[in-house]
């Protein structure tokens, strides 16, 4: 078979691979529209059975970087859905160079190295994102990343094959060159145009989850986060290993938006260990490490290495043994493990205990309240930055 | 395709009248049509392709937000809520009794006067002695029994250290109870007012910690002094953690005493 033709059929099956996940990626976004929770299709075999846990793929669906416009809409527009364009549209010009097999001309075979080539480019930046920021590969993500890398292969193998065939160039050759282009352009905004358009308005929803019942604890037993500009008070119940937590965290903290936070912060372990709230520690050593965040002395830094180090402090504390306060005592001292043992920090955090209690919070982390006002479960995930939006515009760069 | 597209391909492959292409990129195949029916089949492709995932897309957006309309209308899901302890022991007899006694003895309101004398209990708990002392069994490992001298209400060393330990170990609860007594000696008077100055011993103690203000304490802090005329305890209550463990203890000494537990109901 004639290579032109060979790397042109490699790119339809790249670009129908690249359709299924990016198609399973988009579902999986859209389905979430509805303020739930569901099951993810996390897996390398498209169509297998959907997943409560799908770690990887929660991690990056709930990252900043899974859509755009993420203020202007609930959720932003998903990133997959671009990809779901792209490849729609390179299926279609790919099987059309491979009915022109050899006869494809460099100017043509120019042109379909860079339109495929350039899914390559932009699944490189987001595997370095996805790698490097957050530290974790989607398993669907991957497979639009493996569709991108064979389109890359069938670009060079059709440039290669069809260099030799060198033409003149003419203005309208050119201009075909464009229009294939801008359609490629269309094919690439179609599925977000609509899916934006049909979109459900979450605006009203995100006032909706009540207000702080007892906004003062009345033996100052909170902690205190400072931000470097303050333009609103926050109330936040946290419990240091919670993952949902470290994430939320660490989103505010990359958005500048913990910067303009005065933040009150009420430690809320999900561990029956202190919490009467829980029949079964649902984080174990999160009290533990909830009474060593009472008693650093700067609880920003605390929490900052505490959310860093979460996996860490976790597998201690699921040891059973003294290895957790070694782990603590190690990095901050044994001040810390000594005060972490008095009566008077099981008091204060019990008295937090006590504050969640007094205003009825879910027993569930994080719970935000951005003066007074409560942030919905349901948007503190991929709904965060549009839920800030009406909230608190201040408090977005 | 339509008319004007198939010129436009034309123009673009023989801007010059030639029946050579310009753009070899749309050439024929040998045989044909071949070029032409290739980029018709790849549009067709790349359109339907679109025309299935937007279609595919749109029935999942709208589907979401059927979801969120019929959500809206039955209510938000139901979660747990953050709320003081509830253990086994809060039966509804206990529940019951619990509640008439603090209504009664002024913890349900901050403007009556705290506390309740042995003819109050025995007309809000409604129940008789054995039965009141019964309701407190569970409270065996979770409360304490603090012990007095013969007609003393000062609460000594290690009464002090037992009431704090039972103090600190609030984790869930409310209520913080405190039950004086006194034993049989001296008149019911006498014991009357001697177990009212042992419930004050033990609230004094709880103010001198500085922990909570007045206001708190008194939403919190139960006292009920029984004299020695309503629910005696018997010897066996010497079992029970108490301070003075060391001490003889007997059924005239144990109700020396006052009684202190966080109890883990709500109401």
């Amino acid at each position: 078979m004639n290579r032109v033709r060979l790397f042109a059929w490699l790119g339809v099956a790249g670009a129908l691979w690249g359709l299924v996940f990016a198609g399973i990626s988009s579902l999986d976004y859209a389905s979430h529209l509805d303020r739930g929770l569901h099951d993810l299709h996390c897996s390398f075999i498209p169509g297998a059975e959907a997943s409560p846990v799908a770690e990887g793929c929660r991690v990056a669906l709930n990252s900043p970087y899974s859509a755009l416009f993420k203020q202007q809409l609930w959720g932003g527009v998903p990133i997959s859905l671009f990809g779901l364009g792209c490849f729609s549209f390179l299926l279609g010009h790919a099987l059309a160079i491979g009915y022109s097999g050899p006869r494809t001309s460099r100017g043509a075979g120019v042109l379909y190295a860079l339109l495929a080539g350039s899914p390559l480019v932009v699944s490189a930046i987001m595997f370095s994102i996805s790698w490097f920021e957050l530290g974790t590969i989607c398993k669907t993500c991957a497979g639009i990343y493996f569709a991108s890398l064979v389109l890359g292969i069938s670009a060079l193998g059709v440039l290669v094959g069809s260099w030799g065939n060198r033409e003149s160039l003419s203005g309208r050759s050119f201009l075909l060159a464009a229009v294939v282009a801008f359609g490629m352009l269309l094919w690439v905004l179609a599925p977000s145009v609509v899916y934006a358009s049909l979109a459900p308005d979450h605006s009203s929803l995100v006032t909706e989850c009540g207000q702080v019942k007892v906004p003062k604890e009345s033996h100052g037993a909170l902690l205190s986060l400072p931000g470097k500009s303050p333009r609103k008070h926050a109330l936040f119940f946290e419990d240091p290993l919670c993952p949902t937590c470290k994430s939320l965290h660490e989103r505010l903290r990359n958005a500048g938006v913990l910067d303009r936070l005065d933040v009150e912060l009420a430690m809320f372990p999900l561990d029956s260990q202190c919490n009467w709230m829980l029949d079964q520690p649902l984080h174990p050593g999160a009290c533990a490490v909830a009474r060593a965040g009472l008693c650093a002395k700067n609880t920003g830094q605390f929490m900052d290495w505490a959310y860093a180090n979460q996996e860490d402090l976790a597998a201690a504390a699921k040891t059973g043994g003294t290895l957790l306060t070694q782990f603590l005592s190690r990095k901050w001292g044994n001040e810390l493990t000594t005060c972490m043992a008095s009566r008077a920090t099981e008091q204060r955090l019990n008295r937090q205990l006590h504050f969640a209690a007094a205003n009825g919070i879910a027993v569930s982390t994080p719970q935000v309240f951005i003066e007074g006002q409560r942030l919905c479960d349901e948007d503190i995930d991929m709904g965060l930055m549009f839920a800030l939006r009406k909230l608190a515009p201040e408090l977005l760069p | 395709m339509s008319s004007r597209f198939r010129q436009l391909l034309n123009d673009v492959r023989d801007p010059n009248g030639s029946k050579e292409p310009a753009d070899a990129q749309f050439e024929r195949p040998p045989g044909g049509g071949a070029p032409r029916s290739g980029l018709l089949h790849g549009a067709i492709v790349s359109g339907v392709a679109l025309a299935v995932a937007v279609g595919l897309i749109g029935s999942s957006v709208k589907s979401a937000s059927r979801r969120l309309e019929a959500r809206g209308s039955t209510g938000a899901q139901k979660v747990a809520t953050a709320q003081e302890a509830e253990v086994a022991y809060c039966t509804a007899d206990f529940k019951t009794v619990l509640e008439r006694v603090l209504h009664s003895c002024g913890l349900a309101t901050t403007t009556e006067r705290r506390g309740c004398k042995p003819a109050d209990i025995k007309t809000f708990a409604a129940i008789d002695d054995a039965d009141f002392n019964a309701l407190f069994q569970p409270l065996k490992e979770r409360g304490g029994v603090i012990m007095f001298d013969e007609g003393s209400d000062v609460l000594d060393e290690a009464g002090q250290k037992l009431l704090d330990e039972r103090w600190f170990a609030r984790q869930g609860a409310r209520y913080f109870f405190v039950v004086a007594r006194a034993s049989r000696t001296g008149t019911p008077d006498q014991n009357r007012a001697l177990s009212h100055r042992r419930a004050n011993s033990v609230l004094l103690h709880l103010q001198q910690l500085g922990e909570d203000s007045e206001e708190e304490l008194n939403q919190r802090v139960g006292l009920l002094w029984l004299g020695n005329e309503y629910a005696q305890l018997t010897g066996d209550y010497c079992a029970w953690p108490r301070s003075r463990e060391q001490a003889p203890c007997a059924e005239e000494p144990i109700n020396r005493s006052a009684f202190v537990s966080w109890v883990d109901c709500r109401l």
